[in-house]
């Protein structure tokens, strides 16, 4: 029965999870430091931070595999470090690194985690059934999992992880290495999943798949929640949006009523309404419009959220276009469900982005050097 | 434990099963090699078994439950690695995060190492009465008195090197290192009465002295259960004994190494 998105306080029905104030530290390193998060019954919660964020741990916390030092965790209400069975019951875990019985064929790797969480006979059959057909596996039931390519064997993994119809999804990474198709048909299953009820967390560093999968979103940076709320609500309050012109040498300087910044060649004009500025970003040219090769707008995006987000600790940063660390991230999709990166994203330049674990994108993203 | 656990501690143990099935060719090994063994110490044996009172020992008296008791802690790595694949799968983890609680992951996997001990055992008892001539003068219940909770003991090594090891190469050769140091004082490489004079007051702090104290007590001496009741106690409390370290020292959250 889905519910008031975010009950928020104690008044409220019993979120799906709820975790409050968590703290963890792994030797030196806080992995995590004071986290709250709360996930209510069919809402869907992006996880995004950079490569050791904390998102990981986070989720290995709330499935009970390592102890929180600081903080509570209750999972439908179920504490889980004192009724950790209880609170695991009423969830299943995909976790980021692949765990699957190679030997076995899929059928019994899946028929195995059925019975654990008590199926048995003609209902664990169905099941597998129905794990099997959204994550395309039906065809593969009888083959080896050792023998599966990459992509198909994490698909079983994460199948492994919805078997038991888990009120609360943690899915870490899923779709990490597999095909555009499934991950289509994996986001389209995920929504279908919360449709009915169910919870998820779901964490990925490619940003399209959040709003395909019209989640809400969750950013942790350096084991801090430091952001939590709708795509929209995010990228009104966060996104940058502007005007960028590449110059054939360094810019010259403009008079504009806008916050500008340079970066070797290419100059970055903040405006709320980067359409409406430009003739007047062009009429401050002047003389130097000779020198202009690229003009471009560059709309809001979860993308430059995100950027803007996790490069605002460096505190030289001005302006978030100086701030932002790498690219970590590809285009924006237009959250039509398709996962595949295009439409309103960011603006319309070509330069290649994303590290390599990212399909290639078609827009833009800010790719900035540290100011 | 009304809330399912001996339908997962099922599906445990046939999960053990079907991977072993899947590969049974390391146990089959380990139950050819001490008959391979056997044929060639048989004369040796026979000479030592002679000179120690026994006019009428072809050798096999000593040879099949020596091998056998020998061969069956090299088991214990079979025990661990069962254990360590899961960390090398990433599985581990998984069944943690599942409805089972951890001593059902540790009791469950008794199960399947138990019975592949009792069948190794039964097999090479089998197998030297038909290739060695091996004559058990006393009760065959009273061997399955001995070997079943020889085969715990062996279960219970694996077990608690499990506990104690973090990675899968130090638990192969504290294994290793225990089924020779065991097979040497235990009276199973030679004859009890051949053992150097140190060895004898160390021998009665190893499992394998009792199996094969009790082995004996069947096979030569013509005895009964009655007769093996003492040795089988013996290895059900060092069985219980090492139950305790593991207890005391498995940490499901240790994350383990199945290489290096
Ligand atoms: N077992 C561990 N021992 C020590 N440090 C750890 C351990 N696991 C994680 N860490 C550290 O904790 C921090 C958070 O790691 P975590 O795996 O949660 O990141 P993540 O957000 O999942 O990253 P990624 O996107 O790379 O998966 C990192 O600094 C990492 O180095
Ligand atoms: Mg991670």
């Amino acid at each position: 029965m889905p519910t008031d998105p975010r009950p928020g306080g104690t008044g409220g029905p019993v979120p799906a999870l709820a975790v409050r104030g968590v703290s963890k530290r792994y030797g030196a390193t806080a992995a995590l430091d004071h986290v709250d998060l709360e996930i209510a019954e069919g809402e869907i919660v992006g996880l995004l931070g950079h490569n050791g964020a904390g998102k990981t741990t986070l989720m290995s916390l709330v499935a009970g595999l390592i102890r929180p030092d600081a903080g509570e965790i209750d999972v439908h209400g179920h504490s889980t470090v004192r009724a950790p069975r209880r609170a695991r019951r009423e969830l299943g875990l995909a976790p980021q690194e692949l765990g699957v019985y190679p030997p076995l064929t899929v059928r019994q790797n899946l028929r195995f985690f059925a019975e654990l969480a008590g199926l048995r006979g003609r209902s664990a059959r169905a099941r597998i059934e129905e794990a099997a057909e959204p994550l395309a596996l039906t065809a593969l039931l009888d083959r080896r999992v050792s023998r599966l390519s990459g992509g198909e064997q994490r698909r079983v993994h994460t199948a492994m992880a919805l078997l038991h119809r888990p009120r609360l999804v943690l899915l870490d990474e899923p779709t990490a290495g597999v095909d555009v198709q499934t991950r289509a048909r994996l986001i389209a299953y995920v929504r279908e999943l919360a449709a009915g009820g169910t919870a998820v967390c779901y964490s990925t560093h490619y940003l399209p798949e959040i709003e395909a999968l019209g989640a809400e979103v969750a950013v942790l940076d350096d084991g801090r929640m430091i952001a939590r709320g709708s795509v929209g609500e995010l990228v009104r309050r966060h996104g940058d949006s502007g005007v960028e012109l590449v110059f054939s040498g360094s810019p010259p300087a403009l008079s504009l009523p806008w916050p500008v910044t340079r970066e070797d060649e290419v100059l970055h004009v903040r405006v709320e309404r980067p359409h409406l500025a430009m003739a007047e970003v062009l009429a401050a040219l002047g003389e130097s419009a000779g020198q202009l090769v690229t003009m471009r707008v560059v709309q809001p995006s979860l993308d430059s959220v995100f950027l803007h987000l996790t490069g605002r600790r460096r505190p030289t940063g001005a302006h978030p276009g100086d701030a932002v660390r790498e690219a970590t991230a590809a285009g924006c999709s237009d959250g039509s469900g398709s996962g595949s990166g295009s439409g309103s994203g960011s603006g319309s330049g070509t330069t290649p982005a994303g590290d390599g674990t990212e399909p290639p994108a078609e827009d833009r993203i800010e790719a900035g050097h540290h100011g | 434990m009304g809330d399912g656990a001996p339908g997962r501690i099922t599906a445990l143990v046939r999960q053990d099963f079907r991977l072993l099935a899947r590969d049974p060719a390391p146990l089959v090994v380990r139950t050819v090699m001490p008959l391979l063994i056997m044929g060639f110490m048989l004369p040796l044996f026979r000479a030592a078994l002679r000179a120690d009172d026994v006019p009428d020992a072809n050798g096999a008296e000593q040879a099949v439950p020596g091998m056998a008791v020998m061969f069956l802690f090299f088991l214990v790595n079979i025990v661990g690695f069962a254990m360590f694949r899961e960390h090398g799968w990433n599985t581990w983890d998984r069944l943690r995060a599942s409805p089972a609680r951890s001593v059902e992951l540790l009791a469950a996997r008794l199960v399947v190492p138990l019975l592949t001990a009792v069948v190794q055992l039964a097999v090479i008892f089998g197998a030297g009465a038909l290739l060695f001539g091996l004559r058990v003068s006393g009760s065959y219940a009273a061997l399955a008195v001995v070997g079943v909770p020889l085969a715990l003991c062996v279960v219970m090594v694996g077990m608690a090197l499990v506990a104690l090891c973090r990675t899968i190469s130090q638990l192969s050769v504290i294994a290793n290192i225990l089924a020779l140091v065991f097979a040497g004082l235990g009276g199973a490489l030679t004859p009890q009465s051949a053992l150097p004079d140190w060895a004898g007051p160390l021998a009665p702090g190893v499992p394998s002295y009792w199996a094969m104290r009790g082995f004996s007590a069947v096979i030569l001496d013509g005895g009964g259960v009655s007769a093996v009741l003492l040795p089988a106690g013996v290895l059900c409390a060092f069985a219980a004994g090492l139950g305790a370290v593991t207890l005391a020292f498995f940490r499901a959250d240790q994350r383990k190494l199945s290489w290096s």
